[in-house]
């Protein structure tokens, strides 16, 4: 159900390399495994490839968007969105993903980290959907507080 | 516990209620939360909207304390680190992954 997705993971990486050459590690599958999951992947709208994760195992995935050497999304083992999006900044590239369709309705997928084994489990700081994250900021002064 | 904050979250009316909830330096009513749901893209019934804070309540996403005959609503955010406590992990693997993305495109030669 659409309307009750909420949060959203998105990570930004500088990448000192022009955004045609992170668009080929992106899309080129001589490419893409030797930094993430070898895969099948071609930057068609439609295109269906199975990622092969070293942990988690096949995910399927197919590819919804293609803007050429700036924006690559496709579905992530079903419900989850990838989008990359590149920019150009200086003489590297901005590269933000935004890892999308965390359902809270879903006890499935939040117990899914833990059956992705102990790679996924390194804990960064979170940053959730705007909603969110917004609660959580805005309400830590609170807590000081009595 | 888990379960209910989930569940709670899981409607765009009560994020909304609880994003109205965040903003400081506001005392909100049940009447002066209604208000705001009154019009706008999805308008909701004051009942609609004492059923959603009767949720969030339920959740424990949200307090309330009787001052004179109204009741004043407040945040308590302290469940929703469960949510980040669910997503933690999935930005750690970004994290990783594309300073690995970096560090390849940085040293590979363009064939």
């Amino acid at each position: 159900m659409k309307g009750s997705l909420i949060a959203a993971v998105t990570v930004d990486q500088f990448v000192a390399a022009q955004p045609e050459k992170v668009w080929r590690a992106l899309t080129d599958p001589e490419w893409i495994g030797r930094w993430w999951a070898p895969g099948d992947v071609k930057a068609e709208v439609g295109h269906a490839f199975t990622l092969q994760m070293p942990v988690f195992g096949p995910i399927p995935c197919v590819v919804t968007e293609v803007v050429p050497h700036s924006r690559f999304g496709y579905t992530f083992n079903g419900d989850w969105t990838l989008t990359w999006t590149l920019t150009p900044e200086g003489r590297g590239t901005r590269l933000i993903l935004r890892h999308d369709g965390f359902d809270l309705d879903e006890k499935r997928q939040r117990n899914a980290f833990d059956q992705m084994g102990p790679g996924w489990r390194d804990v960064v700081l979170p940053r959730l959907a705007d909603v969110v994250e917004s609660e959580i900021e805005r309400a830590a002064p609170q807590e000081m507080t009595p | 516990m888990a379960d209910e904050v989930f569940l709670a979250l899981a409607n765009p009316a009560r994020r909304r209620l609880l994003t109205l909830l965040a903003e400081r330096g506001r005392e909100w009513t049940a009447g002066a939360l209604a208000q705001e749901f009154r019009s706008g893209e999805h308008p909701l019934s004051r009942p609609s909207v004492a059923e959603h804070l009767g949720v969030l309540k339920r959740a424990g996403l949200v307090r309330d304390t009787p001052e004179g005959r109204r009741r004043v609503y407040e945040l308590n955010a302290e469940p929703l680190a469960e949510i980040a406590d669910w997503l933690a992990p999935f930005e750690g693997y970004w994290r990783r992954t594309l300073r690995d993305l970096a560090e390849f495109v940085e040293n590979e030669e363009e064939a």
